[in-house]
């Protein structure tokens, strides 16, 4: 069975330039995507500085929620997060019904495919959380063999660029770490800012090394080829939606952010 | 083109493998993989007991032993019992996809818990023995079966009409036991799972053609099983494994 083209909006969770958005549009080229997929990315219009405190995820979840809530009505077949954090994902499947595909849950159910146990290689301790949030949420703590970083405060804008030689050589020793201290067996990167570090650690490592934001592309294009998104039971939607309200909010947001 | 190779779990002959083949029919796929049905060369009659099982695990890891160097990219095995593929990992480094447990894992990212749709009372012990190996009890919100003894060669076929019914209805108990997502228990359920989505209200994953979805993402990613999960074996018997299965085959058509 072939079919037509699929529009994918991808959600970028910080506002940025546009040669910052695209450093993240960088990802789409770090594998062979089905023709078909067309990716759009969208920032988000206001944002947490940065992903660390339970006060950051809840700004991360509505304004993700408000970039993405008209994505079926706007067209788009399908929604890609750009933070591993799954930030947004939840409530964006409460109201819509296209697959909302969040990276985190996705590569670590990938990485069960491949392997007992996986890794989680981070930047900053600090992000430590974020993957606590969903291998609970998931139930899946006891199949992450441990987590470490090489902590970095990371630049979620400019990622890498002009860091590499400090930084690349330092993930490669902190994932030796995780395979051989902790019995890894596949790692998954921290971050959908990591995508730059895939290919170095990668030729240098002898077991998967997943890049989530690659991945959960592909991962968008398969559910709609087998006609699947997430069941409502899991995700239902809610009885009186306030979309008007979270728009105002984010406009809001949007003024103070930008003063 | 990339080949892979869907190892399909019965010795069949051409028109019951093409029943099997209709899977790839199912799902917008890549137009630059072909796949091949092989079927293994001997086998199990039924699949019910642990000698079934490991009968069942031979045949899969001998079709399959050779599948690199024959120039396949990937191996899938066309069961939902994953037979054979932790022993292929062991001796291969293209992927290899089992459509059981990638069925339930990504059933996960669909929704909290999964329910496992099987064939008759007599199936149940192997659901329960995947479920055991890859640690996803505490996920699995049931395990339910309709009741119709399997057709491992014809699959539903005409019986539809009166199997379809059942099928609904033990989806429904699963449903009612909170399940989120139900997979479907074996590939030869295929042919009911375009029914079946439009009838319930949760997502339905139809193991085969999610296989070669995952197929499609581990080549375009470069990647492929832990060999720190699946390690090689010191000795590999690949001449001692082709010739048991061709012992096997002659058995078979004497």
């Amino acid at each position: 069975m072939r079919d037509g083209g699929l529009k994918v909006l991808v959600l970028v969770p910080f506002p940025m330039t546009d040669d910052q958005l695209a450093k993240r549009e960088e990802q789409s080229h770090e594998v062979e995507l089905p023709e078909r997929v067309e990716l759009h990315y969208r920032t988000t219009r206001a944002a947490p500085s940065n992903y660390v405190s339970a006060m950051d995820y809840v700004l991360a979840d509505v304004t993700l929620l408000e970039a993405g809530m008209h994505a079926a009505d706007q067209g788009y077949d399908a929604v890609c997060i750009d933070t591993i954090s799954d930030s947004g994902a939840a409530a964006l499947r409460s109201v819509l019904d296209i697959p909302v595909i969040g990276p985190g849950r996705t590569m670590f159910m990938t990485a069960l495919m491949l392997g007992r146990r996986f890794g989680v290689l981070s930047m900053w301790e600090r992000w430590f959380g974020l993957y606590e949030r969903t291998l609970r949420e998931l139930d899946i703590e006891d199949r992450c063999a441990g987590i470490r970083s090489i902590d970095a405060q990371p630049d979620s804008k400019n990622l890498f660029t002009g860091k590499e030689d400090d930084l690349l050589p330092r993930l490669h020793d902190t994932a030796r770490l995780l395979i051989d201290e902790d019995g890894a067996d596949v790692i998954c990167l921290g971050s959908t800012t990591m995508h730059q570090a895939h290919q170095y650690l990668q030729e240098r490592l002898e077991i998967p090394i997943l890049n989530p934001g690659p991945l959960s592309y592909l991962t968008a294009e398969a559910t709609l080829a087998l006609g699947l998104t997430h069941s409502r039971m899991a995700y239902p939607d809610p009885l009186v939606p306030k979309k008007e309200m979270i728009s105002e909010m984010l406009d809001a947001a949007a003024r103070v952010d930008r003063s | 083109m990339r080949k892979v190779a869907v190892i399909v779990p019965f010795a069949l002959g051409e028109a019951d493998l093409a029943r099997r083949r209709a899977q790839t029919e199912a799902v917008s796929l890549s137009a630059d993989i072909d796949y091949d049905f092989v079927p293994v060369k001997a086998g199990p009659s039924s699949f019910q007991s642990p000698h079934d099982w490991l009968l069942l695990d031979v045949a899969v890891l001998e079709a399959g032993l050779d599948a690199e160097d024959i120039g396949y990219s990937a191996v899938v095995v066309d069961t939902a019992s994953d037979s054979g593929v932790d022993a292929l990992r062991s001796v291969l480094d293209i992927p290899v996809v089992g459509p059981g447990r990638a069925s339930m894992l990504f059933a996960l990212t669909l929704g909290k818990r999964f329910g496992v749709l099987a064939q008759w009372e007599p199936a149940l012990a192997r659901v329960e023995k995947s479920l055991t190996e890859w640690g996803l009890w505490k996920h699995c919100a049931g395990v339910e079966h309709f009741d119709t003894e399997p057709d491992f060669e014809k699959l539903i076929g005409d019986k539809s009409e009166a199997v379809i019914p059942k099928m609904e209805a033990a989806c429904r108990r699963l449903i009612e036991a909170g399940t989120d997502v139900i997979c479907l228990g074996s590939t030869t359920m295929h042919e009911a799972h375009e029914v079946l989505a439009g009838r319930l209200p949760v997502p339905i994953i139809n193991p085969g053609p999610l296989s070669y979805k995952l197929v499609e993402i581990l080549l375009a990613t470069g990647l492929s099983h832990s060999r720190r999960t699946y390690p090689k074996p010191l000795v590999p018997k690949p001449e001692m494994i082709h010739a048991m299965l061709e012992s096997a085959a002659r058995r078979s058509q004497s």
